[in-house]
């Protein structure tokens, strides 16, 4: 294990506490910036955690999220616009 | 040695960058304001990130693929914010274009 990758993905999500509560507590418009932000950085988070053990097969899952990301994304953000 | 250094220094400005903006979106008053700090997280990040997993283990397919999550990410980072502001604006004003009011917008949804 890559004891350095493993700490900045622990540590990237106690960084994310913030936005959850923003996520928690916030009105509708603030929810989905915070849903955005959360979404980037556990791409990163998928991201080291496959570097921090070494498991080549896990690279899919960053890669999958964050195209996965862009969809929602705007799906979220368009029935906001319309229906929320 | 030296690779692992400056791997971590990398990682350690990736944690700082994402932990900015999270305060950043916790702390501003407004959606329009907290937006601007998902560009950090959204962009900076995810290249230092890059960056580290290229110094760690060079030009592997690990690194491929996360540079393949890296310009996801870059390329719908923009596109999202921009939709997002967008939507922001359509449900305060009624429409994102400048100069028309709500009840133009309304009226021109009915039809």
């Amino acid at each position: 294990m890559v004891l350095g990758f493993a700490a900045a993905a622990i540590a990237m999500l106690i960084a994310l506490i913030p936005a959850g509560i923003v996520l928690c507590r916030g009105d509708l418009a603030a929810t989905v910036v915070a849903f955005e932000l959360i979404t980037a950085v556990i791409v990163m988070v998928l991201a080291l955690l496959a570097q921090a053990f070494q498991r080549p097969s896990l690279f899919e899952l960053p890669v999958l999220l964050a195209m996965l990301m862009f969809g929602s994304g705007l799906v979220f953000v368009r029935a906001m616009e319309r229906w929320l | 040695m030296a690779r692992d250094v400056f791997s971590d220094v990398l990682l350690g400005l990736a944690v700082v960058t994402v932990a900015g903006a999270a305060l950043g979106v916790l702390l501003m008053r407004d959606a329009y304001q907290k937006l601007h700090f998902v560009t950090p997280a959204a962009l900076v990040a995810p290249v230092l990130v890059t960056l580290a997993v290229l110094v760690q283990m060079g030009m592997t397919e690990n690194t491929g693929e996360t540079c393949l999550a890296l310009l996801f990410l870059v390329i719908a980072g923009p596109y999202l914010s921009h939709a997002t502001m967008r939507a922001f604006r359509v449900r305060e004003k009624g429409d994102w274009r400048p100069g028309r009011n709500e009840a133009a917008a309304t009226e021109e949804k009915e039809l």
